[in-house]
């Protein structure tokens, strides 16, 4: 995967270690990392044909659902500072640009994708369940 | 000259007696050289089988010469080999010469040759075969074997074992057919691989010199490997679960051993490592597991997970097993679940049902979320209901059925990628009846009022029940035979018989309104029931009329035989009664809500008088039901309330009928508010009619314990239809019994009393009669009364004493007269 060389803690101990911030600053380059492999795949897959439309339809909802966490993340946890964004997201779109992204095959990539949602839905959920620890927590 | 005889004859003696001794003696068969053969290349020894004998004993002589020498020798050894061989020792023998071998058969008659043999030794070298093969079975390195062994083939002369001979070994189990041969060289032993294990094998050796033939093979010898010597089977992984997202476990299934202690080893590798480690917990999770802690587990790598089995005979690894911690994520059930009856105001109580999730999974922090699901059954139930409850861990339940006993259980899952938990241990509900008793009261009445309906339809049935047989099968129509009827004339109605004689008109029977004159049916009492019918010219009947259960179709159309109007009224004036008796047993709470009305005549068509319609205010109001069917049927308190409240009821009746433009909410407003308003109410009661205009009837009420109003139960009468005035002032008379009931005002005994007047139409079948007060004193006319129904006039009257008049509904009336209130003119609105 090519987000595999980013540093993510690799447990429930590491993960609540690590303080808000961080841990916010990794789910926004995780799903900045994604963002144009998601849409690189979606041209991609434009032209199978054998693909069901609604498979179709279902990737670009998902690249939009990205979209829209990376951008509701954001908001929530009230990103403003852009330097510190800014380098982070440099790093991001490098990965996201590599090579290694689009060369990988259609299988191996939802492979990656699919654990790299997970990370980033768990570690949502640690900080979410920190910062508000009576909402079903 | 005779010694030449003599000899020649002694000759032929001699021939003659050789010729006889040749029968059975005669020279040797021609022996013949089997073989021979050479075992070491330094002897050899030839075979010979010898001829027929000849009857003699025969020697035998083998002759040889070598090469291409003139010498022939004779054979040195006769006795080594055995009979009828020869032995050529070492001395003489010479490889590379080529013997000529004959033998001689000689006996005392004569002797005979073989055929010569030309043998050279290298080519009939054949050693004999190896001796003590031995085989035994060994493990080595894992792997059985079978060790073979065996010694050379024995020689006579020891020194000459410097021989090497080769060796050739074959074996094959005892099920196949071919024998799968193996070159051993030079040694004397051999060790076989590849063998299946359980299988009993045939072993055989062979050997040769370096020249010459392969010697025979060996006798069998066979062994049988062992079944549980082998190696183990691979075994394999079954699963690898989580149980909180922090540790996880792996079970393997262990394969059959192969007879000797196995044991197991689980080597791992992560993703994009190459170190494989070994297992660090064998313990944790019981026997053919691995537990991996804490820090041995992480997340979002994928591990190459495998098992190796080891024994004596070797190993075995199993299939690579890869598993990413974060996708075997299965929960323990749910834990402390426990009901809850909560019982709200106003409210029907319901169920809360609660858990918690399993003591190991860590929901607090957000690193796993449970989604949760539970399921229900009737304790009887084959079928479980499963209703899914996300992640909050209560549920309430509303819609079980009280006093049942229900199973529930429930299970988690995480709420990405992961599998559903075990079901929690069951729990059993028990509903609990609640059973209240408003509920009960409902149950009641409606229990109540539906076998009242039951009764009345029975009743029903079983009075009008041959007249519903009538209208649901029709009777099948009789020939229309002008002529006589026999049957009719045995019944003896003779109006019937004469119509169908065809005679219309002669008995103005056929004419209905006749018929509604003739049957005057006033009711008063509950036993005594008057049915007055006149005949015009004809036997008057003043028994009840039978029925007739058959109606003739002799074209009289729709006016039925008076039977059936007869009937029709004993019935509704009947049924009244029973509806009174038990009604008035009901308890009575409400005076304002809950009263149930009665009338003396049960009208049995359908008519929703709008009174009825008001009095159904309560939902528990038990009367409406029966109130399609029937007037409204009252019991009460007091009489003065009946009274009131037959008046209302008359109102009601009276209003709408009379004044047709009479507002309705007008008539209901005064029924409702009658029952306490006496007076007000004969207020209006006067001033109806003054609004009306055209009525001519009044309902009055001059005093409340007055004269019983004609709706009065109790005081209504059955009274004699005296006769039926036909003048110019038409009336009914009627004869007036002495009522013992509660009101003693009553009439006179003896007084008659004339109704002139049709008060109203009750239901369009009952009449409702006037009397007239003015010619109310006048002396009772004895004639006898005739009928006209036309003559019944309509005046004013003071008293309202009226008497209900029942006709066949189905019977037109006609209109005449201008002071008639045209009856007709109310059938429609009834309808």
């Amino acid at each position: 995967c090519h987000t595999s060389g980013m540093l993510t803690p690799n447990g429930k101990e590491y993960a609540q270690k690590i303080p808000r911030e961080e841990l916010t600053q990794l789910i926004l380059k995780l799903l900045q990392a994604w963002k144009e492999p998601l849409s690189h795949f979606n041209q991609h897959i434009e032209h199978h044909q054998e693909l069901p439309d609604d498979s179709l339809s279902k990737a670009k909802q998902i690249s939009n659902m990205v979209h829209e966490l990376k951008t509701g993340v954001e908001k929530s946890m009230g990103i403003i500072s852009n330097s510190l964004n800014g380098m982070e997201s440099s790093e991001a779109a490098g990965l996201s640009n590599s090579n290694e992204a689009n060369m990988m095959s259609d299988s191996d990539f939802i492979h990656c994708f699919r654990r790299d949602s997970n990370k980033v839905q768990s570690y949502l959920k640690i900080l979410k369940c920190r910062i508000m620890p009576e909402n079903s927590c | 000259m005779k010694q030449k005889l003599i000899s020649s004859v002694q000759i032929i003696l001699l021939h003659a007696v050789t010729v006889m001794g040749l029968t059975g003696q005669s020279y040797p068969g021609k022996p013949r050289i089997i073989r021979c053969r050479s075992l070491e290349k330094e002897t050899f020894s030839c075979w010979w089988k010898p001829g027929s004998d000849g009857g003699l004993p025969t020697n035998y002589t083998l002759f040889y010469s070598k090469d291409s020498e003139e010498k022939i020798y004779q054979c040195p050894d006769y006795q080594t080999s055995g009979p009828n061989s020869c032995y050529f020792d070492k001395n003489h023998t010479n490889l590379w010469t080529t013997y000529n071998i004959t033998v001689m058969a000689s006996n005392e008659i004569g002797n005979n040759s073989s055929d010569p043999q030309y043998v050279e030794v290298t080519y009939i070298v054949q050693p004999d075969a190896p001796v003590n093969l031995s085989l035994e079975t060994k493990p080595s390195a894992g792997i059985m074997y079978i060790w073979a062994k065996w010694s050379p083939p024995p020689l006579v002369d020891v020194s000459s074992n410097l021989h090497v001979y080769y060796y050739e070994l074959r074996l094959k189990t005892e099920e196949k057919e071919e024998w799968e041969t193996i070159p051993v060289g030079v040694h004397t032993q051999y060790k076989v691989i590849s063998l299946q294990a359980g299988a009993k094998y045939v072993v055989q050796v062979r050997c040769k010199l370096d020249v010459g033939e392969w010697s025979e093979w060996s006798s069998e010898r066979f062994i049988q490997i062992l079944n549980g010597q082998s190696p183990p089977d691979k075994p394999t992984i079954i699963k690898c679960r989580s149980p909180e997202k922090e540790t996880f476990t792996c079970w393997w299934k262990p394969s059959s051993d192969g007879g000797h202690p196995t044991n197991y080893t689980l080597l791992y590798s992560k993703e994009g490592e190459e170190h494989v480690y070994e297992c660090p917990d064998y313990r944790t999770a019981g026997p053919n597991s691995c537990y991996f802690d804490k820090k041995h587990t992480s997340f979002w790598t994928i591990y190459n997970i495998t098992v190796k089995a080891t024994n004596e005979m070797g190993t075995n690894i199993s299939d690579p097993h890869y598993v990413d911690v974060t996708y075997i994520v299965q929960p323990d059930p749910p834990v402390n679940v426990t009901l809850e009856l909560k019982k709200p105001t106003n409210r029907k109580p319901y169920l809360v049902l609660t858990w918690s999730p399993p003591p190991l999974a860590d929901v607090r922090s957000g690193w796993l979320t449970l989604e949760y699901e539970l399921r229900l059954k009737p304790e009887e139930g084959e079928e479980w209901e499963t209703i899914f409850v996300g992640q909050q861990t209560q549920y309430k339940m509303f819609s079980l059925n009280p006093g049942k006993k229900y199973i529930v259980q429930i299970h988690c899952k995480p709420d990405h990628h992961g599998s559903w938990s075990e079901w929690s241990s069951e729990n059993y509900i028990q509903i609990p009846t609640d059973f209240r008793v408003k509920d009960m009261i409902v149950w009641i009445i409606v229990g109540v009022l539906s076998s009242l309906i039951c009764l009345i339809m029975s009743w029903t049935m079983v009075l009008k029940g041959y007249r519903m047989i009538a209208f649901i099968l029709p009777p099948v129509p009789g020939p229309k035979i002008k002529g006589i009827d026999t049957h009719l004339l045995e019944t003896g109605k003779s109006e019937e018989l004469l119509s169908a004689l065809g005679c219309h008109g002669f008995p103005p029977t056929s004419d209905c309104e006749e018929l509604l004159i003739e049957y005057l049916e006033v009711e008063d009492s509950e036993d005594q029931q008057l049915m007055p019918s006149h005949h015009n010219g004809h036997p008057s009947k003043n028994a009840k009329l039978t029925p007739k259960e058959t109606d003739n179709d002799s074209g009289r159309g729709s006016c039925d035989s008076p039977s059936l109007l007869s009937e029709k009224c004993r019935e509704s004036c009947t049924v009244p009664s029973t509806l009174q008796t038990q009604d008035v047993r009901k308890p009575q709470e409400n005076k304002e809500g809950k009263r149930s009305w009665e009338t003396q005549c049960i009208v049995l068509e359908r008519k929703t008088l709008p009174f009825n319609n008001e009095s159904t205010k309560s939902s528990t109001w038990p009367a409406a039901q029966l109130l399609n069917n029937q007037a409204p049927i009252f019991a009460y308190h007091s009489t003065v309330d009946a009274h009131k409240l037959t008046l209302n009821n008359t109102n009601a009746n009276v209003a709408p009928f009379l004044v047709g433009n009479e507002e309705k909410q007008q008539s209901q407003n005064s029924i409702t508010e009658t029952v306490h308003d006496d007076m007000e109410k004969q207020r209006e009661m006067e001033n109806l009619p003054s609004k009306a205009g055209q009525t001519t009837m009044q309902v009055k009420q001059n005093r409340p314990n007055d004269k019983p109003p004609f709706l009065n139960p109790k005081l209504m009468d059955y009274v004699e239809v005296h006769k039926v005035r036909q003048d110019e002032q038409p009336a009914v008379l009627l004869k007036h019994k002495e009522n013992s009931g509660k009101n003693g005002q009553y009439t006179v005994p003896g007084t008659s009393k004339e109704y002139t007047k049709v008060s109203t139409v009750v239901d369009h079948n009952i009449l409702v009669l006037m009397p007239d007060s003015r010619i109310q004193h006048t002396s009772v006319s004895q004639e006898p009364a005739k009928e006209t129904s036309q003559d019944l006039q309509q005046g004013q009257a003071e008293k309202n004493v009226s008497y209900c008049l029942t006709a066949p509904s189905e019977c037109k009336r006609e209109t005449s007269g201008s002071d008639y209130m045209d009856p007709s003119s109310f059938m429609p609105s009834f309808k």
